[in-house]
């Protein structure tokens, strides 16, 4: 059997997740003998292979319509599906922002804010527009693994990941789950 | 109460019959989830979190309310119960704001452990993002309506164990919010700020304004001592991280208020903005100025020795400061005494304890303001009058007590009291320093039956006494030696001084501090060791909590010094 096939990309996320990942330390010499990272926000490919990938990884909420088309993306070439961090399990931090409407939200940023002057709200063809809520992975695809965490220990994804290998589904409990930082 | 058996998760127990599910479930190290039940409140069966199985019963049992009865069949962990527990904490945490990423409870939350310990690793349900208010209307807790779970601890903290009633629930279902009074801000309510409701959250919805985010359960260190603000002596367990006051918590089962404290005990002491005396001093053309201890310990033992002295203590230290200032004058031949004054003796009545206020059928109070100056004693009368037990209220009275009072008498009407409390079988007699002799008299019909609970406004009170240290003046001796600890002495003492060579030995400074010759400083209350002896009578210990500054010496170790010095 060849290495399993691993793609990550994170969506409205701080990289914490990536870097509890990165966080495994030595580990990842282990994990690579038996992964192939096919793409990741940390290295050249970005966008997971054509012919799919045997496990996809997700950080972070879903708050633009980018992110939306990248977690349907994931979706579509992933057979295992895991949303990892608070903010892809529930929406996490993200949704702080739920609370209030968009318009409310970009004028607070960039244009109320203390230190800003003459401030206005961007807009650029290139820029994605904005949700009206930010939302956790499963409530645009279905997700198949939770990891919650922010970020998720490293030992958490170390177990999570072996377990796949293993080709057992990791049940979430004891140490591995944890919501927000270190259980607390 | 009779002796009932019945098997829980295929266990044999023996119970009393009474006992709910969960007592004997707890007696017995099953472990069924809580969240709304809590040991000092009554029952209420609201969060279903302690659903359990009985045989041949319809539909689950909350454990909490449900009584066991002979031959009962109980199981508290079945995979449907798993399934249910689970099932409620997502509709939970469907509500409101629960994420836990940004809240000051996270890793000491009873939800979230509840969530790990029923595998809850995502969320099933929509949440509704709608906004609450924060109410940080009061200075030392703030109210966050997105945490909380209305399993309505708080409330009944505010009426069963403080009996203060500020706390409710307002409209219905999914729409209740807690609310203090008629919904106004708590900041602006009859709230008395104990904090016995922030105590009880389970969830981070009651939040300390000083320890919020200051450190988890797993960071701190707890160290249980005496609280020294009145003279009841509740048991404090003060939380610290990193040698930093984080916030003080009441002990539940510790005599003599058992996990009920007041704004005094608990807050207060915490914020205490007033300057502190951290070096001896000595005062030198005219000026105050910092010395070393030998210096300062040597021109106090020469000044005890070459004059007339006289000793006045705040009884505010501890019993082995007053111990060791009384031993100090015998050997100095001066006359020692104490600054506050002392309630009238009764010649009849047994003294009684706290929990005798608790037990009692008649509460008398004469000439006292509990609520005023030694807040849970007037807290536990509230609790009484609550479940009607009468209380009469003789002399000077103090608002909150006379909503409760049954009687509210001038001295020379006590006799209508001791009239009233004839009949009940464990009346108790809380007074004070106003208790007039008419008043005396009046109630000595009670005779042997009545508690008595003399509230002294000394804080070690009882300790000077057994001391030996009277109520006294200033005398017109050469040398004045006043023993304050932290407590603030009457600024009328100050007018009084007349030219006398006045050694101070005191925590903080005052107008007292200012016109010394020689201060000597004396640690905080969370640097003390030692004891105090309260109200009830009963010793009780005081343990540093943090160690004091290194410039600072014990009271009773100084005296002790100055002794042999003499």
């Amino acid at each position: 059997m060849g290495k399993i096939k691993v793609a990550t990309q994170w969506l409205e996320s701080c990289a914490g997740c990536h870097m509890s990942f990165l966080d495994i330390d030595e580990r990842i010499v282990e994990l690579l003998k038996h992964i192939e990272l096919t793409s990741s926000p940390i290295t050249d490919l970005k966008h997971p292979p054509k012919e799919g990938v045997d496990v996809g990884i997700l950080s972070g909420g879903i708050g633009n319509e980018d992110e939306e088309a990248e977690a349907k993306e994931m979706r579509e070439h992933s057979k295992i599906l895991i949303a990892l961090g608070d903010c892809a399990v529930t929406g996490g931090i993200c949704t702080m922002r739920n609370f209030f409407d968009t318009t409310e939200v970009l004028t607070r940023g960039y244009i109320e804010t203390e230190s800003t002057v003459d401030g206005e709200i961007p807009q650029h063809e290139d820029l994605t527009p904005l949700l009206d809520k930010v939302k956790a992975v499963d409530e645009v695809v279905s997700v198949d693994v939770y990891v919650p965490g922010c970020p998720p220990t490293a030992d958490a994804i170390w177990y999570v990941l072996s377990e796949l290998l293993e080709g057992r589904k990791p049940k979430m409990e004891g140490k591995a789950l944890k919501y927000g930082m270190d259980g607390g | 109460m009779s002796k009932v058996q019945l098997t829980i998760d295929g266990k044999s127990v023996e119970a009393e019959s009474g006992q709910t599910i969960l007592e004997v479930a707890q007696a017995t190290s099953v472990d069924i989830p809580i969240l709304c039940h809590h040991p000092a409140l009554s029952e209420w069966g609201a969060c279903r979190m302690c659903l359990v199985q009985v045989e041949g019963m319809r539909g689950l049992q909350t454990a909490c309310t449900c009584p066991v009865t002979d031959g009962m069949k109980v199981s508290t962990e079945t995979e449907e119960i798993a399934n249910i527990r689970k099932f409620i904490l997502e509709l939970l945490f469907s509500e409101r704001n629960h994420y836990c990423m940004y809240c000051q409870m996270s890793g000491d939350c009873e939800l979230q452990d509840l969530a790990y310990r029923y595998g809850l690793d995502h969320w099933t349900y929509p949440r509704p993002f709608e906004r609450m208010e924060i109410d940080a209307s009061r200075k030392y807790f703030i109210m966050d309506h997105n945490r909380c779970i209305l399993c309505t601890r708080c409330i009944r903290a505010c009426s069963e164990v403080a009996a203060n009633h500020t706390l409710n629930l307002r409209e219905r279902g999914a729409d209740s919010m807690i609310m203090a009074d008629l919904n106004v801000p708590f900041g602006e309510s009859t709230c008395i700020e104990c904090g016995t409701c922030l105590q009880v959250c389970p969830t981070g919805a009651l939040i300390d304004a000083r320890s919020a985010y200051g450190g988890r359960e797993k960071d701190v260190e707890h160290t249980q001592t005496t609280c020294m603000q009145c003279s009841v002596g509740c048991q404090l367990d003060v939380v610290t991280r990193y040698s930093r006051l984080l916030r003080v918590d009441g002990v539940w089962d510790a005599a003599p208020s058992n996990g009920l404290l007041c704004v005094d005990g608990r807050f207060k002491p915490l914020y205490d903005k007033r300057q502190r005396v951290t070096q001896p001093l000595v005062r030198k053309d005219n000026k105050l100025v910092e010395t070393s201890w030998e210096e300062a310990l040597k021109v106090v033992a020469g000044k005890l020795k070459d004059s007339k002295p006289q000793g006045l203590a705040l009884a505010g230290t501890t019993n082995e400061a007053l111990a060791a200032f009384v031993k100090l004058f015998e050997k100095a031949g001066g006359e020692a005494g104490r600054l506050e004054p002392l309630a009238p003796e009764l010649d009849y009545g047994e003294p009684a304890q706290l929990k005798d206020i608790l037990e009692s059928d008649y509460i008398i109070v004469a000439g006292a303001a509990p609520l005023e100056y030694q807040r849970v004693v007037g807290y536990f009368i509230k609790r009484m009058a609550d479940k009607g037990v009468p209380v009469a209220l003789i002399g000077e009275t103090v608002e909150g007590l006379q909503t409760q009072a049954t009687l509210v008498l001038s001295y020379e009407e006590a006799g209508k009291a001791a009239e009233a409390a004839m009949s009940a079988k464990h009346p108790v007699i809380v007074y004070s320093v106003g208790l007039k002799a008419a008043a005396i008299e009046a109630l000595k019909s009670l005779g042997d039956k009545a508690r008595i609970l003399a509230l002294d406004p000394a804080h070690n009170s009882n300790g000077a006494q057994n001391a030996g240290l009277k109520p006294m003046a200033v005398n017109g001796a050469d040398t004045l030696y006043f023993l304050l600890g932290e407590q603030s002495e009457d600024e009328a003492l100050v007018a009084q001084l007349n030219g006398q060579f006045t050694i101070v030995q005191a925590s903080y400074k005052s107008p007292l501090v200012e016109r010394a010759d020689v201060v000597l400083p004396t640690p905080l209350w969370y640097e003390r060791e030692g004891h105090i002896t309260n109200v009830e009578g009963q010793t009780l210990p005081l343990n540093a909590v943090l160690p004091m500054p290194a410039s600072v010496r014990d009271d009773a170790e100084v005296l002790k010094v100055l002794k042999e010095l003499i």
